[in-house]
């Protein structure tokens, strides 16, 4: 078989693939919630409400069916493309929710990437060019210690150092309470300010912006120093590397030309991987900095035990997550010919 | 590398100065909350940010005359004329009054509005439900409510601030019909917009009554309180709204004195109390239960645990009504452990053979464990090897699902009343509709409060002090069902809440109400004058 036919067939199975595991994804947190201690009828009426009250919401959620055709009813309409409606905000549609908070957490999960790669590949491969120097210990326990953080912590730390004690920056939402934010196609405030052609709206998006993507993008910046340190020693110690050498071709031209290209493809890989990082850390970032995103919103709806509302983000935090994978490995196929289906 | 950390910090003080891109705030304020807001329609509603907002936003018959706890007429005229038996209230209505679409109130919109209330099964729609009979408008300004049977904390229940005036253009008559993110009322404060973490309020500028001290308020929502408290002290916020934890509560107050801050104090109405299933054994022996009443120290707890930011609580009622009586008193203000010792023994319990308990908390609430290790700790200090309390957390809607099961032989749990009135702390304790010696409370309000507290007489009085308006006796009534409390303790009233309002130090007003609710219109910037 050729190259390209079984890349094609090699796609199409992880294509194929994809709505398998969503269903495993969605089977599981189904079981899950309904495993975990709790009702959402509780949850959402408190102790106050009288037993028929209780009664008749849970008929009304369809909590009072049996659990199998509780299951079949959610199959049924996430194969329509319908996520349901929330339990705890009356007559929300779940979609709805994921529209208006989803640019929310884009526009943090983008910039931390931005940040983690910019950051973590330059501390990486300033250290990997000098190896077993000072930069290169500093380096290493950049890596360690970024890695380790507690995100919660870290992002406590940060807000009370650059917030409370220097004032340099906002605590908390997305944009000044006291304006209107811009409104535009992406619900990505800092894009739909440059749209507008608004500098002013755009410094302020991302004067708020600063905070919770630097800390979420300094905390997953450690993977990349790794990845990118350790990649490019590999490549800087390889045969290709030494035959440049010996043909008199400068340091500089090695690393950036020849090393430093081939040390970055597993890097692909790492990005797709991180996406579920970052999707986990953003709960914790949007908590601590009160970033009204999908995984703040993610974190209410477990408490209230809303059902229908954790199984919508969580499904959809999936499909970004299945995706990416796909995406992921059809990049690496594409760039790397070493890589056999 | 040094020109790299030189642009570093030229762009972080770059992101720094871009404070300079916000326009001042003017006369406008600042609020922030860590409340939840579910949803707008009052017909729904139960959260307290959303009655705070009501309060602004709406206007009811009745309210209460700010910092005071004697109800005024809102949208009414006067107070109602209530009928012989006490069964008919005939409501006159202000004229000029407009809503914020601009429509007319009349006694048909105010009709709608409490239909609404009644008939489109919303959260709260339990307080009215089985209470209103019929409403009637026999002229466009008068308002008849004919009720099921006497209910003498009736004019209470009416300043609910969900029992606000709503358009019937922009509202529907319903089960289910409720409106989510828009608010339509007759208050101070309109709904500009609402947006996911934030609602601008804009002074209704057609309202009948005095205009708002600010310019308009702008509120923020915060996931937790250590962001709110952040935000307070970077200036983000003007005023917060409840939502702090003890320690903030008491930095803040030691900011207060520098000058940082400033704080409104309030009495609050939230309870906090154990509640003791009569059940289960030996919980079901009264000298037992008296003598857990003896043992307790609640200034301990107060200090211990709250800084003493709350109060301790010796009634049901807390002390903010009249009719409260501090019945638990009896047991010693600081508990009387020689008594509980004494009652102990009596029934033959030694350190060898103690009395073993568990006393459960809810594990998602800040103060729970804390609360719990001081009771286990005070208990083994003060009564030695007599009586061994185990502390075990459960998640609050696991507990909920479970209390009125009798899952548990002592729980920590709070109350928040809906309305101010006395019968708001003792009907959802007591009251029971079907019970027995043997088994207790079966169906009522005391069993789901985990106590399963059945006593006829006090479903006797229970009934009796719900129907009798006139003050004297129902005033003998309460203090009848306080004291028998006492004596049975099927509950144990810990401590009363305070509640705590911080400010900018630029910032006037006081806000709090006794009811708990925050008047918007009160706070002012010190600096603008309007």
């Amino acid at each position: 078989m050729s190259r390209a036919k079984s890349l094609q067939s090699y796609l199409l199975s992880r294509v194929l693939l994809a709505p398998l595991m969503l269903w495993a994804i969605a089977t599981l947190v189904f079981l899950l919630l309904r495993a975990t201690p709790g009702d959402p009828v509780d949850a959402i009426l408190g102790p106050k409400a009288p037993p028929e009250v209780r009664q008749q919401l849970r008929a009304q959620l369809g909590l009072n069916l049996p659990l199998p055709l509780q299951y079949l009813h959610y199959l049924g309409d996430l194969l329509r493309g319908d996520l349901g409606t929330s339990l705890t905000s009356q007559g929300e549609r779940v979609t709805a929710i994921i529209a208006r908070h989803f640019p929310a957490t884009a526009e943090l999960a983008i910039a931390s990437l931005v940040i983690a790669l910019v950051v973590g590949l330059g501390v990486g491969l300033a250290t990997a060019a000098r190896p077993d120097s000072r930069r290169d210990a500093a380096g290493r326990l950049f890596g360690i210690v970024t890695y380790a953080l507690p995100p919660f912590w870290a992002a406590m730390l940060v807000q009370l150092l650059f917030a409370v004690q220097l004032g340099w920056f906002p605590i908390g939402t997305r944009y000044p309470v006291t304006l209107e934010p811009p409104l535009g196609p992406t619900g990505l405030y800092t894009v739909d300010a440059l749209l507008q052609g608004d500098w002013r709206a755009c410094g302020l998006a991302l004067w708020y912006l600063a905070l919770p993507a630097g800390t979420l993008g300094l905390l997953l910046s450690g993977i990349f120093e790794r990845i990118g340190r350790v990649n490019l020693r590999l490549a800087l110690q390889s045969d290709y590397v030494d035959a440049a050498r010996a043909r008199g071709i400068p340091e500089r031209r090695i690393l950036f030309n020849h090393a430093l290209r081939n040390a970055l493809i597993p890097l692909v890989t790492v990005l797709g991987l991180t996406l579920a990082a970052l999707l986990g850390g953003a709960l914790l970032i949007e908590t601590t900095y009160a970033w009204p995103g999908l995984a703040n919103r993610l974190f209410e709806a477990i408490s209230l035990r809303d059902y229908s509302t954790v199984q919508g983000i969580v499904v959809f935090f999936a499909l970004l997550v299945v995706l990416a994978s796909v995406a992921v490995d059809a990049l690496n196929a594409l760039i790397d010919p070493r890589i056999r289906y | 590398m040094r020109r790299r950390l030189r642009i570093l910090a030229l762009l972080l003080v770059g992101l720094g100065g871009c404070q300079s891109l916000l326009p001042p705030r003017g006369d406008r304020l600042v609020l922030g909350s860590t409340g939840r807001l579910r949803t707008l329609d009052p017909a729904d509603a139960y959260e307290s940010l959303a009655g705070t907002l009501f309060q602004n936003l709406g206007d009811r018959l009745y309210a209460y005359a700010p910092g005071t706890t004697r109800i005024v007429p809102q949208l009414a005229t006067a107070l109602p004329q209530v009928s012989a038996d006490g069964l008919t209230y005939r409501i006159s209505l202000r004229r000029g009054v407009r809503f914020h679409d601009g429509s007319r109130f009349d006694a048909a919109a105010m009709a709608f509005s409490l239909r609404r209330f009644q008939r489109n099964g919303g959260q709260a729609s339990v307080l009215l439900a089985d209470r209103i009979a019929a409403i009637a408008t026999p002229d466009p300004y008068t308002l008849e409510i004919r009720l099921t049977r006497p209910f003498a904390p009736f004019l209470a229940l009416l300043t609910f601030p969900g029992l606000c005036a709503v358009s019937p253009r922009a509202y529907r008559l319903g089960q289910g019909a409720f409106l989510t993110d828009r608010f339509v009322g007759t208050g101070p404060y309109r709904l500009v917009s609402r947006g996911s973490d934030r609602l601008h309020l804009e002074p209704f500028a057609d309202y009948w009554g005095p205009r708002p001290a600010n310019g308009g308020v702008d509120l923020q929502l915060f996931a937790s309180g250590s962001t709110l408290y952040n935000a307070l002290g970077t200036g983000l916020v003007d005023v917060t709204l409840g939502g702090l934890d003890v320690d903030q509560v008491r930095a803040l107050q030691q900011q207060a004195r520098w000058g940082q801050v400033r704080v409104v104090v309030g009495p609050g109405l939230a309870v906090s109390f154990l509640s003791i299933n009569l059940t289960s054994a030996p919980l079901d022996q009264r000298p037992v239960r008296q003598a857990l009443a003896a043992v307790l120290d609640r200034p301990l707890l107060d200090r211990r645990v709250f800084a003493g930011q709350v109060q301790p609580l010796y009634s049901l009622v807390p002390p903010a009504f009249a009719a409260a009586v501090p019945s638990f008193e009896r047991y010693g203000a600081t508990g009387n452990p020689a008594l509980a010792r004494r009652l102990l023994t009596g029934l033959g319990y030694s350190p060898r053979r103690p009395l073993r308990l568990t006393l459960w908390y809810r594990s998602n609430t800040s103060s729970g464990e804390l609360v719990a290790s001081t009771l286990r700790a005070a208990v083994q200090r003060r009564l030695g090897g007599l009586m061994q309390l185990e502390i075990q957390g459960v998640e609050s809607t696991t507990a909920y699902q479970n209390l009125d099961k009798g899952a548990y032989p002592l729980f920590l749990l709070d109350w928040a009343p809906d309305f101010f009135d006395p019968d708001n702390y003792l009907q959802p304790f007591l009251a029971c509709q079907r019970g027995n010696d043997r088994d207790g409370c079966q169906d009522g309000a005391s069993r789901q409060m985990g106590s399963f507290y059945w006593q006829p007489t006090v479903q006797q009085w229970l009934e009796q002090s719900g129907a009798i308006a006139i003050p004297g006796p129902r005033q003998q009534l309460l203090t009848r069902l306080q004291r028998q409390v006492a004596e049975d303790v099927p509950y144990l009233p810990l401590w009363v809440n305070r509640e705590y309002l911080f400010t900018r130090p630029d910032v006037r007003g006081r806000g709090l109400q006794v009811t708990g609710l925050i008047s918007f219109g009160e706070f002012s910037r010190a600096h603008v004058a309007r």
